[in-house]
C-alpha cells in the first residue's frame, strides 16, 4: 500500500512500545552477559567472564556443533529431496497431486509436539521389531553379527529434521515450477538438448529462487527447533535449544547470556548484510530502470553480488566450517562411556581426571528425576551405560530385567563400601549396585521468611505460606511428604490412602500454597530467596547454604525418607567394561572425599566418611562444622528414624501415575 | 517427458508413507492400547480426568491468539503506511527475535518476572510496592508475576507476535490502492474502508496468522513450564509428561496427541471454512 497519509505521533508511539516489548528480554540478556556475579538479576560490575566460559564449556560447544552440522545436513537433504519432489509433483495429474500435497502438508499443519511424539513413536516401533529380527539373524548364523540394539541419536534427529523441513521446499519451489512456461522444455529438446540436459539448463535455472529460499526457511526452521528435536534426538545427541531447556530446569549460568549475545550478534550481522545488499540492487534496479528504460531488459543484469559482499559471505562461511572443524574435534572415536545422572552431582574435575588417567571419553549426561530417567530409557531413547538411579527405581529397573550383574572383580573398590550400605532392600544379593551416595529427603526453610522454625511436613501444605513453597517435582517424594504428614507408611499400596495424601496435595495447591513445582530449579529459587519453603535433599540444603546463610534444613518430626543412589550398568550398555572402570573410579577413597565435598552429599565408602572432617580440615584450614557433617551424614540414631523407599507393584504405580496427572489438573 | 518427471516424486511419497503417514497410524494404533498391548478405549475414558488441562489449554491460546491479533493487526496496518525504508527495518526488526531460539528469549522473562526479579526490583526502587501497599492495606513484598496464568499468556504472546504480525502485514502491504480511491471517491469515510475494504481483504492474511499462533500455543509444554513453574499443566505438559517425564504412558500420551490433533485440525476446518465465506461474501 503506497500514498497513504503517514501515521501519527501515538501511532508510532504504539509501534515503538511493540519494538520495546520485543526487544527487552533480549538487551536484558545480553546486560547480564557481561556481568561479574552469577545472578541474572543482580549486577556485581562488568566482566568477560562468562565469554571465556563458553569456549570451555563442552557441552554448550558440542551442542552448538550438532545443531550446526544437523541443520546444514538436513538443509541439504531436504533441499535436493524437495526439488525433486516438487518437480515429480508439478508433472503429475491434478488430482493426484493435490491429494500428495495434502499428505505433505500435514508436518506443517500439526503441532510440534504431535509430529515429534508420532515420530519417537515410529522410531520406538522400529527398534523393537529390528532387534527381534537381528537377534533372529543372529542366531541362525555367526558371518554377519548385527546390532540388537539401535537407539535414537543423531540419525533419527537428522531423518526428523529432513521430514518437517522437505514440506517448506516444496511450497517454495512448486510455485516457481507453475510460473516456468511449459513450453521451454520442449523447446530446449527440439533445439537438441537431450533430457538430462534440459533438465540441468532450462528448469533448474528457472526455479533457482524458489530452491534458495526454500533452502533458506528449512535452515531457519531447523535452527529454530526445540520440541522435534526434544523427542527424536535420544539422550546422548543435543541440539542447542535441548541443552538450553535442560540448563533452565537446573541453575542457570550466565554462560546462557553469553552464547545468546553471540548468537543475537551474529544472526543481527547476517540479517544486516542481506538487507544492505538487498536495498542497495533495489537501488540500482531503479537507476537503471529510469535510465536505461528498455523494459524487460533490466532482468538479465541484475543480481550480480559486489565483490567485498562475496568477500564477506566467503568469510562466514568460512567462520562456520571452522566453528564446526574445532567444535567437532572432541568428536573423534576414543573409547566412550554414556554416563546419566542427576543435576550438581558430581565434582566435575573428577571427569576430566578419568579421562587423563584412562584415556576413555566421558559423555556426561543428567536426568531431571527417576521417573523422568525411566521414561528415558523406556522408550528406548537412551543409550546410557551408567546410570545412577534411587534404591526403589533400582529395584524396579532390576524386577523389569533392565540391569546388567555386574562383575565385582573390576570393581575393586567396591569392598570399601560401608556394609550398611550394601546388600539393601532393593538389591539384596548386591549383584547390580555400587552406592554412589545417600542421604535424607527433608525440608530447607528461610529463617527470615517464615515466622517459626519448621518442624513439620504440615508446613508444605499450611495456607499459612501460600505462595512461599516449592514443592518438589516427582510423584513419589511428593506423595511421601503427604503420606508422612497423615501418618501413613511411604510405602504403602492402600488406595485409600493414597487418594487421601493426593487429595492433601490437591487442595494444597488449589489454595496456592505451591508457588512451584521444581526439582534442580529449587537452588537458584531458595539462594535467591524467592521462596521460603522447600522440600529437597540434605546434601543440595548445604549447597545452597554456602550461597545464602538463612536457609535452614529439617528432617520433620513424622519421620522421612532415607535413600541411597546407586550406580548400575544398563542391560543393553555396549561399554561394560569401560562402564566398570568408570564405577570403580568413583567409588574409590579419593573420589569420595572430593565428591563429597564438592556435592554435599554423603559418602557411603566408609573411609572416605570417616576422614572427611579431618580432609576438610586440610582443604580449609578450620574445622567442620559438626552440626553440618551431621546433616549430611545422618548419624543412624536419626537415620533410624527414616525408611527407605521400596519399589511399588504396577497397580500402584499406575496409581501414582494417574494422581500426579491428575494433580497438576 | 512431463510423465517422466513424475517419476521424481516417487522416492519422496515412499518417504512419505514411511516418515508421514506411519508415525500417525503408530500413534493411532498406541492410542487404542493398554500397556500389554491390548485392545482398550480406556486411554481416552482416562482422559476425562484431564479435561480442565484441554479447557485450559484452549482458554490461554485463545486469549494468546486475540491479544496477538489485537496488537499484530494495528501494528502491520501502521507498518504498511511507513516508508519503504522505514519498512524493511521494521520487518528485520520483528524477524531479529525469531531467529534466536524462543527458548532463550522465554528464559528472559523468567529473570525479569521472578519475585525478586528485575521488574519487582523496579517496582520496589520507585515505590510502587509501598504505594500498592499503602492504598491497599495489603503487606506485599512483591508483585507475584511468575508461575501464573498471566505469565504463560505472555510467554505465548511474546513468542508468537511475529508469526500474527509477518502474514497479517505481507497481505496489507499487496493491497491494492486504487481499491481504497475509488471506496473514498465514492463516499466511504475512512471507518468504512477499513471495515468494508482493507478489512475483508485482509482476512487470509489474518487467518494464516491466527493458525500459526493458535497451534504452537495450545501444544506448548516449554512456555508453561519455564513461565508457569509447572503449576499451570497444559496439554504440551501432559502429553510431554508421558513419553519424556515423571509419568510413562506413552499409550496414554499417543491418545491424548490424537484427540489434541483432531481438535486442532477441526477448529482450523471450521475457521477456514467460515474464512472462505465470507471472502465470498466480499466478491459478490
Amino acid at each position: 500500500m503506497k500514498r497513504q497519509q503517514p501515521n501519527g505521533f501515538f501511532n508510532r508511539f504504539l509501534m515503538a512500545l511493540v519494538a520495546l516489548f520485543l526487544y527487552a528480554p533480549i538487551f536484558i540478556l545480553i546486560i547480564f552477559s557481561f556481568n561479574a556475579g552469577t545472578s541474572s538479576s543482580v549486577w556485581k560490575g562488568f566482566s568477560l567472564h562468562w565469554y571465556g566460559q563458553l569456549f570451555h564449556n563442552q557441552i554448550i560447544m558440542r551442542s552448538v556443533y550438532i545443531t550446526l552440522l544437523v541443520s546444514l545436513l538436513a538443509t541439504v537433504i531436504a533441499t535436493i529431496a524437495g526439488t525433486f519432489a516438487a518437480i515429480g509433483f508439478y508433472a503429475m495429474r491434478r488430482r493426484r497431486r493435490d491429494a500428495l500435497m495434502a499428505v505433505n502438508n500435514i508436518p506443517m499443519m500439526n503441532a510440534d509436539i504431535v509430529t515429534g511424539v508420532s515420530l519417537a513413536l515410529l522410531f520406538v516401533v522400529f527398534f523393537n521389531g529390528w532387534s527381534s529380527f537381528a537377534g533372529w539373524v543372529n542366531s541362525w548364523q555367526s558371518a554377519v553379527v548385527l546390532p540388537e540394539k539401535l537407539s535414537m541419536g543423531f540419525g533419527t534427529l537428522l531423518i526428523a529434521h529432513v521430514m518437517f523441513n522437505i514440506p517448506y521446499v516444496i511450497l517454495s519451489v512448486g510455485p516457481k515450477l507453475r510460473q516456468m512456461d511449459r513450453n521451454l522444455v520442449d523447446a530446449a529438446q527440439d533445439l537438441g538438448c537431450t533430457w538430462m540436459q534440459a533438465f540441468w539448463k532450462v528448469i533448474i535455472p528457472e526455479i533457482k529462487p524458489g530452491i534458495v529460499s526454500g533452502a533458506l526457511t528449512a535452515f531457519t526452521m531447523s535452527i529454530d527447533d526445540f520440541i522435534i528435536s526434544y523427542f527424536t534426538a535420544g539422550s546422548s545427541t543435543s541440539t542447542l535449544a535441548m541443552t538450553i531447556y535442560g540448563m533452565t530446569k537446573k541453575r542457570v549460568s550466565p554462560e546462557i547470556n553469553a552464547i545468546s549475545t553471540l548468537l543475537f550478534v551474529t544472526v543481527l550481522l547476517l540479517l544486516a548484510i542481506v538487507n544492505i545488499r538487498e536495498a542497495s540492487m533495489e537501488r540500482q534496479g531503479e537507476r537503471r530502470r529510469t535510465a536505461a528504460a528498455v523494459p524487460g531488459f533490466t532482468r538479465t543484469s541484475d543480481g550480480k553480488m559486489p565483490v567485498w559482499m562475496r568477500v564477506v559471505a566467503g568469510a562466514v562461511g568460512c567462520g562456520l566450517l571452522a566453528v564446526l572443524i574445532i567444535s567437532g574435534r572432541s568428536a573423534n572415536a576414543r573409547p566412550v562411556v554414556n554416563v546419566c545422572s542427576w543435576g550438581e552431582y558430581i565434582d566435575e574435575e573428577l571427569i576430566t581426571e578419568f579421562e587423563e588417567t584412562t584415556g576413555i571419553h566421558v559423555n556426561y549426561q543428567t536426568a531431571e528425576s527417576n521417573e523422568a530417567l525411566y521414561s528415558l530409557i523406556a522408550m528406548g531413547g537412551a543409550d546410557f551405560d551408567v546410570i545412577v538411579p534411587s534404591d526403589y527405581m533400582i529395584a524396579r529397573l532390576i524386577e523389569e530385567d533392565r540391569l546388567a550383574e555386574l562383575d565385582y572383580d573390576n570393581i575393586p573398590n567396591f569392598q570399601l563400601i560401608g556394609e550398611q550400605f550394601t546388600h539393601l532392600s532393593y538389591d539384596p544379593e548386591n549383584k547390580y549396585t555400587v552406592p554412589y551416595t545417600w542421604g535424607s529427603l527433608g525440608i530447607i526453610y528461610n529463617e527470615t521468611m517464615v515466622d517459626e522454625p519448621i518442624t513439620s511436613w504440615d508446613a508444605m501444605f499450611d495456607p499459612k505460606y501460600a505462595g512461599q513453597v516449592l514443592m518438589i517435582n516427582n510423584s513419589r517424594d511428593a506423595l511421601a511428604a503427604a503420606l508422612l504428614d497423615l501418618g501413613y507408611d511411604i510405602n504403602t499400596t492402600d488406595e485409600a490412602q493414597l487418594t487421601e495424601a493426593f487429595q492433601l496435595l490437591k487442595d494444597a495447591k488449589d489454595n496456592g500454597v505451591y508457588q512451584a513445582f521444581v526439582m534442580d530449579q529449587v537452588f537458584q529459587k531458595m539462594e535467591g530467596g524467592n521462596a521460603a519453603i522447600a522440600m529437597y535433599y540434605a546434601g543440595d540444603y548445604l549447597t545452597m547454604l554456602e550461597n545464602n546463610e538463612d536457609l535452614r534444613y529439617v528432617v520433620p518430626e513424622e519421620g522421612s525418607n532415607w535413600f541411597v543412589d546407586a550406580m548400575c550398568v544398563l542391560k543393553t550398555s555396549q561399554h561394560k567394561r569401560e562402564a566398570e572402570a568408570w564405577i570403580n573410579f568413583i567409588a574409590s577413597t579419593e573420589s569420595n572425599l572430593a565428591n563429597m565435598d564438592y556435592i554435599w552429599y554423603a559418602s557411603p565408602n566408609a573411609e572416605a566418611l570417616e576422614q572427611y572432617p579431618d580432609y576438610y580440615l586440610e582443604l580449609y584450614e578450620e574445622e567442620l562444622d559438626e552440626e553440618l557433617y551431621n546433616i549430611m551424614a545422618l548419624p543412624d540414631e536419626e537415620r533410624e528414624r527414616c525408611t527407605l523407599y521400596i519399589n511399588l507393584p504396577p497397580e500402584t504405580l499406575a496409581l501414582y501415575n494417574d494422581l500426579w496427572n491428575r494433580l497438576g489438573v | 517427458m512431463k510423465n517422466k518427471l513424475s517419476r521424481f516424486a516417487v522416492p519422496y511419497v515412499v518417504w512419505m508413507a514411511i516418515f508421514v503417514v506411519a508415525p500417525i497410524v503408530i500413534m493411532v494404533i498406541y492410542a487404542f492400547q493398554d500397556a500389554a498391548g491390548g485392545f482398550t478405549l480406556g486411554n481416552f475414558v482416562k482422559m476425562g480426568g484431564y479435561g480442565e488441562v484441554f479447557v485450559r489449554s484452549f482458554k490461554l491460546a485463545i486469549i494468546a491468539t486475540i491479544i496477538c491479533l489485537l496488537v499484530g493487526y494495528p501494528v502491520s496496518y501502521w507498518m504498511s503506511r511507513e516508508k519503504a525504508s522505514f519498512q524493511r527495518v521494521a520487518m528485520v526488526l520483528i524477524m531479529l527475535p525469531m531467529w534466536m531460539n524462543f527458548l532463550l528469549r522465554t528464559y528472559s522473562w523468567m529473570t525479569i518476572l521472578e519475585n525478586n526479579g528485575l521488574l519487582n526490583q523496579f517496582f520496589q526502587k520507585i515505590g510502587l510496592i509501598s504505594l500498592y501497599n499503602n492504598l491497599t492495606g495489603s503487606d506485599l513484598a512483591y508483585f507475584p508475576m511468575m508461575n501464573t496464568q498471566g505469565a504463560v499468556v505472555l510467554g505465548m504472546v511474546y513468542n508468537y507476535l511475529p508469526f500474527m504480525i509477518l502474514p497479517i502485514y505481507s497481505v496489507i502491504v499487496k493491497l491494492d490502492y486504487s481499491l481504497l480511491e475509488a471506496a473514498r471517491d465514492l463516499g466511504a469515510n475512512s471507518v468504512t474502508v477499513f471495515r468494508k475494504v482493507i478489512l475483508p481483504l485482509s482476512l487470509p492474511g489474518v487467518l494464516s496468522g491466527i493458525t500459526m499462533v493458535f497451534v504452537p500455543s495450545v501444544s506448548t509444554f516449554a512456555i508453561s513450564q519455564m513461565l508457569g513453574g509447572g503449576t499451570e499443566m497444559l496439554l504440551g505438559d501432559l502429553i510431554e509428561r508421558q513419553f519424556l517425564g515423571g509419568a510413562y504412558n506413552p499409550q496414554l500420551g499417543a491418545a491424548i496427541s490424537l484427540v489434541m490433533m483432531i481438535i486442532v485440525v477441526v477448529c482450523m476446518l471450521v475457521m477456514n471454512r467460515f474464512g472462505e465465506g465470507e471472502e465470498q461474501a466480499v466478491m459478490l
